[in-house]
């Protein structure tokens, strides 16, 4: 049985001394950076062995890029898997990796623009395509998003076409009013563009860089939304509804697992945009959902981590194949419309139009 | 500010803002929306038949008794044609259940319905009272759900009932999906949020008519019909997943009212995902609704850290494991015989050999859980006290019924 450690040196080499501990191993730098990006190399085996995937021609990969902790650890742990793949004679054919920043100042205005950033990414990772889009492009790679908000917002949302992109998703946002309905509906938009901007690359699949406790939070949060069947690809690695494939190679990581990683690396701490803390002295009822779940993952994850990642574990063994659906789609987060048997009036809001989901009527204008 | 009127008739003042939606509704209009949804989740789902005679689990407290007088109100309004009675369990704790027993007693003599109860002393010999002397304060509520459960079926057997219909409402089954999530029990998850639960192999069918009515509007009908209810909370033991998931969903309410009825149509949709959740239902012996059976059913305290301690240990076994590949067979071998995949182990359902009542197991979890009990009996006799803390609490529904009503 291994007990705690005798000396200072690190339980895996034992040439070094330890510098961190983690989930009860001391570890050294080299160690610890090993141990925590095998997690990831390991999810990536799909990519990088091209399981189930066609073996000659490209083969893209999507990595959505926020500027945040997660996605910008995730993506030096990929690109440096892709730099070893490439190193080597004879290695697998791999992947290409494709970055997508969404700019964050396009989806909330107190993110700063963070232009450097951009191009000292390309700098330090030149195996990686880098684009930057801003949130409104989606009018430009999902036809017919006009319409379709115009319809969702209702008779009180007029959309003026002449308008720059940026200023009719402005008014479009102005017309919600509650927290959680925005954040809702940013989440589909932007969900909507990181797919959309995939397919046009022609992508095999979409990794996404949350974190264990972020998957718990979202977890909670889709099931507090009503968006129950939507965690079979919120936080499932496996074929999307919009048919790319959606993995999660971080999800064995906690947040201050992938802070100390990313300590460890002075060029990847200046790129990334810290979280801003959320204070406690805002009211709960004005907090989103999303942000009130964050809060009770990261209190009650302090005491109990594993409680919190088994919410995950738990959501991951729902099956997408025995979905009840007629096949519809909603038109504006554009996944297949779940009837579960005996769907009671109770579940029908006031301004039906059979377009959209359940959760997605929820969030409409004038609802929340 | 001029008072505002009802948004359904327009003349009258509207009195109450609904919890579920925000609509200023004058009393008359409120009851009748009220029993208009619960009518209409009882013939959307078809819970009952004519003719039917129904059990309305009955504990005194503002569920049951709403329930009570709207399933009587319906009955007669729209002709179910059903046998209504209600059904009473006697845990055996005093200063809880004796003064709410008084209350289904008065319930039944204003609904004009027949009363059955039934105490775990005669059915179990042993009331919770003496539980909690033998077995102390933690853990307790494992033997008040196992044995409540059983108590309610054979209630309904005495009577030659098929049917028993409980005072679940919107924020339990809410409850029971976070807990459930929380807890990593799907298949609990599942169960919880259908409106009818009972294997195919029990003859008792249990249903919800309340599963999507918010605590709160219960609370307002209950206010503006005069009914004569009992509140307070169970005396014994501390929560854990529950309370958890109680706090969360009281939070989101504040953010989003819809919250409690989106959480439950979640938890529909995930329930039609759970893999064989429609198929072999697990056997029921424990309440759907965790620990306790009761509304305020609470789970043992320490259950978080108790989990939290399996899952840290599985995961350093996890880290320990190496793993074994077999090397690739070379030709002519003897094929080493394949190890079988791990089935999911499928729960059949029999008879308990001491009590007859259904069980996965050969003796039931409530004969394991007596036998346990009586093999240290007797034992000296602790007087139990309430806290003056627990007194306090039968206080919070009557602030929380306040806070909801509109202010004259």
């Amino acid at each position: 049985m291994p007990g705690k450690p005798l000396s200072n040196t690190c339980v895996d080499c034992r040439n070094a001394d330890y510098v961190l501990t983690i989930r009860g191993r001391s570890l050294c730098r080299e160690c610890y950076i090993q141990f925590v990006g095998y997690k990831v190399f390991k999810r990536m085996e799909k990519y990088r062995l091209r399981r189930d995937l066609p073996i000659n021609g490209p083969c893209s990969v999507l990595l959505p890029l926020s500027y945040g902790l997660s996605s910008s650890v995730l993506l030096h742990m990929v690109h440096a898997q892709v730099q070893r793949l490439l190193s080597k004679p004879h290695a697998p054919p791999g992947f290409e990796l494709q970055v997508l920043i969404v700019e964050p100042s396009s989806i909330s205005s107190s993110s700063p623009p963070h232009n450097e950033a951009f191009q000292l990414l390309q700098q330090r990772y030149p195996h990686a395509s880098f684009t930057k889009l801003p949130l409104h492009s989606v009018y430009e790679y999902v036809p017919g998003l006009g319409d379709i908000l115009s319809e969702y917002a209702g008779p009180g949302f007029a959309d003026d076409v002449s308008l720059p992109p940026k200023d009719r998703l402005d008014t479009f946002r102005g017309s919600i009013t509650s927290a959680t309905s925005i954040a809702d509906v940013d989440s589909v938009l932007l969900n909507r563009l990181i797919v959309a901007f995939a397919k046009s690359l022609r992508c095999f699949g979409v990794v996404w860089g949350d974190s264990d406790d972020r998957l718990a939070a979202k977890t909670l949060a889709s099931v507090s939304k009503g968006r129950g069947s939507s965690l079979t690809w919120q936080v499932s690695d496996g074929t999307s509804p919009f048919g790319v494939e959606f993995t999660f190679p971080l999800r064995d990581l906690f947040t201050s697992e992938l802070q100390n990683y990313a300590n460890f690396f002075p060029d990847l701490t200046d790129v990334i945009i810290p979280d801003t803390p959320l204070s406690d002295n805002i009211l709960t009822k004005n907090l989103s959902i999303d942000q009130l779940m964050m809060r009770y993952v990261s209190s009650q994850g302090a005491k109990y981590p594993g409680v919190m990642s088994n919410v995950t574990r738990t959501a991951n063994k729902l099956q997408a194949s025995r979905i009840t659906t007629d096949g519809s789609r909603c038109a504006l987060c554009e996944t297949l419309i779940c009837n579960p048997k005996g769907t009671s009036s109770h579940f029908q809001l006031a301004t039906d139009s059979n377009q959209f989901c359940y959760a997605c009527e929820r969030s409409r204008p004038g609802l929340s | 500010m001029a008072p505002s009127l009802c948004i359904k008739c327009q003349k009258e003042r509207a009195v109450i803002i609904r919890p579920k939606n925000r609509h200023k509704l004058c009393r008359e209009c409120f009851l009748s929306v009220f029993e208009t949804e619960v009518h209409e989740t009882i013939t959307q789902n078809s819970l009952f038949q004519p003719g039917e005679r129904i059990a309305i689990g009955a504990s005194g407290g503002k569920d049951s008794t709403v329930l009570a007088s709207v399933l009587k109100t319906l009955n007669e309004r729209y002709n179910y044609e059903l046998d209504l009675c209600l059904l009473s369990i006697d845990e055996g704790i005093r200063g809880y259940r004796d003064d709410s027993l008084e209350t289904v007693k008065r319930n039944a003599v204003q609904y004009s319905m027949p009363l059955v109860i039934v105490g775990y002393g005669e059915l179990y010999g042993w009331t919770m009272d003496q539980v909690v002397e033998q077995i102390g304060k933690k853990g307790n509520c494992t033997y008040c759900g196992v044995f409540r459960r059983q108590a309610l079926d054979r209630g309904a057997e005495r009577l030659g009932i098929k049917h028993v219909v409980t005072g679940h409402n919107a924020d339990d089954v809410a409850e029971t999906v976070m807990m459930n999530l929380l807890r990593g029990d799907l298949s609990r998850l599942s169960r919880g949020t259908s409106i009818v639960t009972g294997s195919a192999a029990s003859d008792i069918k249990r249903s919800k008519p309340l599963k999507y009515a918010y605590e709160k509007e219960i609370v307002l009908y209950a206010h503006h019909k005069q009914l004569d209810y009992f509140s307070t909370e169970c005396i014994y033991s501390p929560e854990a997943f529950r309370g958890s998931a109680r706090t969360l969903i009281k939070d989101l309410e504040k953010i989003r009212p819809s919250s409690i009825l989106d959480i439950v149509r979640s938890g529909e949709e995930m329930a039609v995902l759970v893999p064989m959740a429609n198929g072999g239902q697990p056997a029921e012996e424990e309440s759907a609704v965790g620990g306790c059976g009761s509304q305020n059913g609470r789970t043992r305290g320490g259950e978080m850290a108790e989990m939290e301690k399996t899952l840290a240990q599985n995961e350093v076994a996890a880290v320990l494991e190496t793993e074994i590949k077999i090397p690739s067979q070379q030709n002519g071998a003897v094929p080493i015989p394949k190890r079988q995949t791990k089935q999911p182990k499928k729960q059949v359902l029999g008879k308990c050999e001491r009590c007859g009542y259904i069980s996965s197991q050969k003796i039931c979890h409530a004969c394991t859980l007596l036998e346990g009990l009586n093999k240290n009996r007797p034992k000296a006799a602790i007087e139990l006290e309430l806290d003056a803390e627990e007194e306090e609490s039968s206080t919070t529904l009557r602030r929380q019924m306040e806070e909801v009503q509109l202010a004259g």
